[in-house]
């Protein structure tokens, strides 16, 4: 039960990341899953489901751009309503993780 | 695991999506070992990293059903994702089952019965007037008639729990996900 609230936690919080790092600077898949992944513990190939969610949505979109090695990579960027998305998105987890750290704080 | 090894259980599980989102989905994976080739990391290393093939291929496979009804709202696309939702094991279909079981066979059970009042009404008011005697026509007619409205409101009420139930059912395999798009988003739809 506790495994699984927590897999639901990362999730839920998956996609405010991704918007994020995609709010500061575009980004291919593997960056995104590598830092990702470091940060937060999860599967890194549950980014490109999540991307693919993202792209359908229209809150990212996709170029390929030439690497140095081998072949094109494919860059995500945010449209417009990525960006409303992130935006509103942050404020709720702000408000939300303060909330929580209130209590948690209360109670020690 | 192998990069084959993973790849090929991927694509196994991909099985029956659309091909070009089939290849699209295999090559960004295949983008990703390259990468991660490049930078230097062992192939065993990144499929662990990765996670389980055949776990993620049912997360992508639930998330193109789910979207599928969401365009297409048809019986084929309801049953797809359904299935999709019930085979990422997002609801325990130990407990489910019976639940879903008696769901399924209750609007099974209704669709059939207004099938069949629709079919007596129909035969009632055709053959009434000849084979049964000293009744008035009239009489038979209306209730034939009373009989294919009775069957065609019970049909109609049957399609409308089935459709709401494959919505209670999405609604969950998004929330569960973490597909969710606000609850308002999917009645807007409906609506």
């Amino acid at each position: 039960m506790a495994e699984a609230v927590q897999v639901q936690l990362k999730k839920g919080v998956l996609e405010l990341c991704v918007l994020a790092l995609l709010s500061r600077s575009d980004a291919y898949g593997y960056d995104i899953a590598s830092r990702l992944a470091d940060g937060i513990e999860m599967g890194e190939g549950t980014i490109y489901p999540l991307m693919r969610r993202l792209q359908g949505d229209g809150l990212v979109e996709t170029y390929l751009i030439e690497s140095a090695a081998g072949p094109p990579r494919k860059y995500y960027r945010l449209t417009g309503a990525g960006r409303e998305r992130f935006t509103a998105q942050s404020a709720e987890w702000t408000q939300f993780s303060s909330a929580v750290n209130a209590i948690l704080g209360g109670a020690q | 695991m192998t990069r084959q090894d993973f790849l090929a259980r991927l694509r196994a599980g991909l099985r029956g999506l659309a091909p070009a989102a089939l290849t699209e989905i295999v090559s960004d994976y295949e983008a990703h070992f390259d990468e991660a080739a490049a930078a230097g990391r062992d192939e065993a290393g990144v499929a662990q990293a990765l996670g389980d093939p055949d776990r993620l291929a049912r997360e992508l496979k639930a998330q193109a059903s789910l979207t599928r009804w969401e365009t297409e709202r048809n019986p084929s696309a309801a049953a797809n994702a359904l299935f999709a939702v019930l085979g990422l094991g997002a609801i325990d279909i130990l407990i489910l089952l019976p639940i879903v079981m008696s769901v399924i066979g209750t609007l099974f059970g209704l669709a059939i019965a207004a099938a069949a009042l629709v079919a007596v009404g129909a035969a009632l008011m055709i053959a009434g007037p000849f084979v049964v005697h000293g009744a008035p026509i009239a009489a038979l007619i209306l209730a034939g008639l009373g009989l294919i409205f009775t069957g065609a409101c019970i049909g109609a009420l049957t399609a409308v729990a089935s459709i709401a139930c494959t919505h209670a059912t999405v609604w969950y395999g998004r929330l569960h996900l973490r597909l969710l798009k606000p609850v308002l988003d999917v009645q807007g739809a409906a609506a």
